[in-house]
């Protein structure tokens, strides 16, 4: 059988930022891929091509195979082959400029992970309810006292995750908006709102330049604190951190500092995507609203159905390191794979009308925090908060509309609203 | 009837409840899964979980 090749003209958007500020026309690109080319090979002018892996089934088979799919030898995310030079050159002969968990393989990745693990299992995440509670409770305060209207986005989605997980790290409350920024920088480098302020969106180097900008600025910011906390151990995820031992001995540099890095912007962004898009369906379905609000037990749903239909990693790339077999098609050696998870969590085979709502959704398997063992560490803390929040919204709001048109960040890898303009009335 | 949880994603194998959706019936103790049984959240293998004592 000889290798399907995706038209470019079809499948290049989806390796450009601007495209995602249109959500719908990129969805109906995976549908597309779905029902055409479910698993294909693209061919971009400028990148190395890539295999598009679009249904359920095999995102999970690939996500899952860790030792035939690697993480970390290749760019997570698409990169031209002009921006993997780059990243080579700035970290030395690596392929990433961070090393982050996702960017790792066994065994390191087993190791790195197991640092903070216990903490983020449920029965330990359940302990933090409290402190969460509090957030969720002081954020519904300061939307309360907004005079009905807000861009939730921006004071409420973005800003209550990012509390609750800097207050985990042990940062204090000053420096929030700093990793804020920082994520902005890192994560929606290509956005005209969100950029690095200077940077020039034109240049096509200039993702690898912000991207060593941010190590930089991180690096500086979180080398004094892993000496206080060596110093001085407290009970926060900056101790363990800061005390890890991979393999029996102290962290390289580029893994503790990213180890941070990914802590301190996935520990949050994921989670404000999906509370942002969450509030932006429910304020244009005031039946939805109202069906909530009148049965509390469907809030779990509600935020499964969120992250379901949210996604907000949308992809990550891996590469084979073997032959190997995927749903009739032969990947070599070497081969590059764009694993979608945005385009699996739609998958019709899969998600009865994937593009409807539906928050008693059973069951509702999606794969939004990713499958195998990388899986998102985190996603037992990120759904305490999320259903704390709409627990607390759903007591204490009476009704909700768009006070003005919402907007998609430009970014092709982890992608929510930036803005998400509401009127509404609340106690 | 015990409960079993995965070391890789914190999910929780309850023998009273099983795994209707992998086929797994209500009641079915973790020993008489079968070996390809994989965890429902992150598809970790049969032997990644442990016991479970709340």
């Amino acid at each position: 059988m000889s290798t399907p090749i995706i038209p470019t003209e079809l499948v290049a958007p989806i390796w450009n930022p601007a495209s995602y500020a249109n959500r719908d026309a990129v969805e109906q690109i995976f549908a597309t891929l779905r029902r055409d080319y479910p698993l294909a090979m693209c061919e971009v002018p400028g990148y190395k091509p890539h295999w598009i892996v679009t249904k359920y089934k095999d995102v999970r088979e690939v996500s899952r195979l860790d030792d035939i799919f690697h993480s970390g030898d290749i760019s997570k995310t698409p990169a031209s082959i002009m921006a993997e030079a780059m990243m080579a050159e700035y970290s030395g002969g690596k392929p990433h400029i961070f090393r982050t968990l996702v960017h790792m393989d066994k065994p390191d990745h087993t190791e790195y992970r197991n640092v903070v693990k216990d903490v983020f299992m449920p029965q330990n995440v359940a302990t933090l309810k409290d402190g969460v509670l509090a957030s969720a409770r002081e954020f519904a305060d300061q939307m309360a006292d907004m005079n009905g209207e807000c861009d939730f986005a921006e004071t409420i989605a973005m800003r209550y995750p990012l509390q609750v997980i800097c207050d985990q790290i042990g940062l204090p409350r000053e420096d929030h908006a700093t990793m804020l920024r920082l994520t902005q920088w890192f994560l929606s480098y290509a956005d005209p709102d969100l950029c690095r302020p200077g940077s020039v969106l034109t240049d096509p180097e200039q993702q690898i330049k912000t991207w060593q900008i941010v190590y930089d600025e991180f690096k500086s910011y979180y080398t004094d604190l892993v000496a206080q906390r060596r110093a001085a151990p407290r009970k926060d995820l900056a101790t363990l951190i800061a005390h890890g031992q991979i393999h029996g001995q102290p962290m390289d540099e580029r893994g503790m500092i990213s180890y941070f890095v990914i802590a301190s912007t996935a520990g949050h962004d994921t989670t404000a995507a999906t509370i942002g898009n969450a509030m932006w369906i429910l304020a244009r379905d005031p039946g939805l609203f109202s069906r909530i609000k009148a049965d509390r037990s469907l809030i779990s749903g509600f935020v499964e159905e969120a992250i379901r239909i949210s996604t907000p990693p949308m992809a990550f790339v891996r590469s084979a390191t073997q032959d190997y077999e995927l749903s009739g098609q032969q990947i070599k050696k070497g081969d590059r794979l764009y694993v979608s998870y945005l385009s699996a969590n739609k998958d019709e085979e899969v998600f009865d009308a994937p593009f409807a709502f539906q928050p008693d959704r059973t069951p509702n398997r999606h794969i939004g925090f990713g499958f195998g063992s990388h899986i998102c560490v985190g996603q037992h803390l990120a759904r305490l908060e999320m259903r704390t929040l709409w627990e607390e919204l759903f007591e204490r709001l009476e009704w909700v509309e768009m006070a003005g048109e919402g907007q998609w960040q430009e970014s092709e890898f982890v992608c929510g609203p930036k803005r998400v303009p509401i009127r509404y009335k609340m106690n | 009837m015990r409960k079993w949880q995965c070391t890789t994603c914190g999910d929780i194998y309850d023998e009273a409840i099983g795994d209707p959706d992998s086929g797994i019936a209500p009641g079915t103790r973790f020993e008489d899964i079968p070996d390809d049984w994989m965890c429902p959240t992150c598809g970790s293998t049969k032997d990644s979980f442990e016991p479970y004592t709340e």
